[in-house]
């Protein structure tokens, strides 16, 4: 019993890492632009077919080829926000339309470019991890090595530099944030980037998992949406919690009850949890 | 008004008449599709005037059609009683959910029916012995009406046709009524109208009620029509074909979805031949639409009414 809870709690926590990485990124958004980003997807979708050319097309080492993907997501989240949502950002309908817009436009463009099928992405990592009673795949172990990683880096990043204490006061107060001399364009731009490379690199993280194909960024998407919205949406503290409890409860019923009860049971929870308490668990009032 | 008059009547005229003159049963069956789409876009329409963007309207659509479905094929009612009866369970659902849904606003009430949808279309895949899973249902019966079986496209074209022109005109008669003056009301200064006696919620869940009572009709109609049902006719992405329509039509009255959905369900057909284009053109006028033509083709006709028609 307790080797089995041990294996349900170590399978949770390294997806529940990845959900945290998407979910963060698209709380981020939220939070200091109101942008609902339905393409968040579709930037992990971009993430996992940038590392699969990279280290697959090009034979890249894997973690540079990581760190590039993250770095391009992130710019092509900047130049959406330049170029697309900058000109709607205030009208939260108009937003909303535009992200789908440009989710089915990236997931068109991958289909184009790299067809239907699902590829592999190259296994850097193989083989198995003993702890304790509990055993992992290591390739796993390493995704939610590295995804720490992340999450670290991003906490210092809100907390220790200027931009990232420019942005958490957006995020709080707009208003009162620009009267101190804080760009809101530049904030935005800065946020979106960062909330894509955060999908970018879950998507990157996982390529060598799961197959690579356009249609990939749906899932994750609807996973970040529950836990955003269970978490509250615009909560960062609320986004890891939901996260890591999402991973760990469907591990758990996964484990117990099969998949489709686990997935019923997060939709029943997320709309009560709208009906209930519409600004989620660490969420704020509005 | 004249003119009006005029331009009403050979409206009605082309869509009475055209399936006689172009006698092709493929292009008859693009025109089936453009009616339902008439009136699964202007119910979701309604629902978008009162500024509430329900995700689960594809679901409803879904929940009509298998209703209809089911009370013919394994209680053996009557077309005539089940189509009614498809609306009707949608708009009582609508009606019980309602209070619940509708306390909430804006992105909150987008992500809790895009919830509930996901939850339905769910249902429809998993309970295999009721919906049939994801291999869904086979030769469903015909519609018959007064002892008559609608067989060709044409005869469920006129169907269709009359549904989406009920719907249209319960869309616009509730819009210039009382009612409609009260919803707009509600937009635009909601505790004013509350002071005045106006219960806000009742009315908004009359609205999800009305729209859910027309998506689950025309639901019911693409059922008997295509004869066979599968869980993923009814996903996001077919709402998203609905908002489509709605956006680039103009979602300031039910007029935008008409013309989007009259525009806009051909254009797969006219991008068969280039299939991997079909859905980055249908993203890039959903992005040119949200960009440059906020108020849709309604507001650019509106505005070319202004200038040239003074």
């Amino acid at each position: 019993m307790l080797a089995l809870s041990l294996q349900i709690v170590l399978n949770g926590l390294t997806t529940g890492v990845v959900y945290v990485l998407m979910a963060l990124g698209f709380t981020l958004i939220f939070g200091i632009m109101r942008v609902v980003n339905f393409a968040h997807g579709e930037l992990y979708m971009a993430g996992a077919f940038a590392v699969t050319v990279l280290s697959g097309g090009l034979s890249w080492p894997h973690l540079p080829a990581i760190l590039a993907s993250v770095v391009l997501v992130g710019l092509l989240g900047a130049a959406l926000q330049r170029l697309l949502f900058s000109r709607v950002i205030g009208n939260e309908f108009n937003c909303m339309i535009l992200a789908l817009a440009v989710s089915i436009c990236l997931q068109s463009l991958a289909l184009i470019v790299f067809g239907p099928d699902e590829i592999g992405a190259p296994r850097p990592v193989t083989g198995v991890v003993h702890l304790g009673p509990a055993v992992i795949p290591a390739d796993r172990l390493f995704v939610g090595a590295v995804a720490i990683v992340l999450l670290v880096a991003f906490y210092l990043f809100l907390n220790k530099t200027r931009l990232g204490l420019m942005m958490r006061a957006v995020a709080q107060d707009p208003e009162m944030a620009a009267l101190h001399g804080v760009r809101p364009n530049l904030i935005h731009t800065a946020a979106f980037a960062v909330g894509s490379m955060l999908a970018g690199a879950a998507g990157a993280l996982m390529a060598p998992i799961y197959t690579v194909f356009p249609y990939m960024g749906e899932l994750p998407m609807m996973k970040a949406f529950i836990v955003v919205v269970l978490g509250g949406l615009g909560s960062l503290p609320g986004a890891v919690i939901g996260g890591l409890m999402l991973g760990i409860v469907e591990s758990a019923f996964a484990t117990m009850l099969g998949s489709t009860v686990a997935a019923l049971v997060a939709f029943a929870v997320v709309v009560a949890a709208i009906a209930v308490r519409p600004e989620g668990l660490m969420g704020r009032r509005a | 008004m004249r003119l009006r008059n005029a331009a009403l009547v050979a409206i009605v005229a082309v869509a009475v008449g055209w399936p006689f003159v172009v006698e092709n049963r493929y292009i008859t069956h693009i025109g089936v599709l453009m009616a339902i789409s008439i009136s699964t876009s202007v119910s979701l329409n309604m629902m978008l005037r009162i500024g509430q963007l329900s995700i689960a309207q594809a679901a409803f659509m879904g929940l009509g059609a298998y209703t209809s479905t089911l009370l013919v094929m394994r209680l053996g009612l009557p077309f005539l009683l089940a189509f009614p009866a498809s609306g009707l369970l949608v708009a009582a659902f609508a009606a019980v959910i309602g209070p619940i849904f509708l306390r909430v606003k804006g992105v909150y009430f987008v992500l809790l029916t895009f919830a509930l949808g996901e939850g339905i279309v769910l249902v429809f895949q998993e309970w295999v012995s009721l919906f049939g899973g994801n291999n869904g249902i086979h030769s469903i019966p015909k519609a018959s009406l007064f002892g008559m079986t609608l067989v060709s496209p044409r005869s469920y074209y006129f169907l269709a046709l009359a549904l989406a022109a009920v719907t249209f005109l319960a869309a616009v008669g509730i819009f210039r009524s009382a009612v409609g003056a009260v919803l707009d009301s509600l937009n635009e200064n909601e505790p004013l109208s509350q002071s005045l006696g106006v219960n806000p919620l009742s009315y908004r869940v009359a609205v999800f009620a009305v729209a859910g009572f027309f998506t689950g009709l025309a639901g019911s109609v693409y059922a008997h029509y295509t004869g066979f049902l599968s869980p993923d006719a009814f996903t996001f992405w077919s709402l998203v074909d609905m908002l489509v329509i709605n956006v680039i039509g103009g979602i300031g009255s039910p007029l935008g979805p008409v013309l989007g959905a009259i525009l806009l369900v051909p254009l797969p057909e006219l991008l068969r031949d280039v299939r991997q284009y079909q859905m980055l053109s249908y993203g890039l006028l959903l992005l040119t639409a949200v960009l440059f033509l906020p108020s849709g083709i309604v507001g650019l006709l509106r505005k070319l009414q202004r200038r040239w028609l003074p």
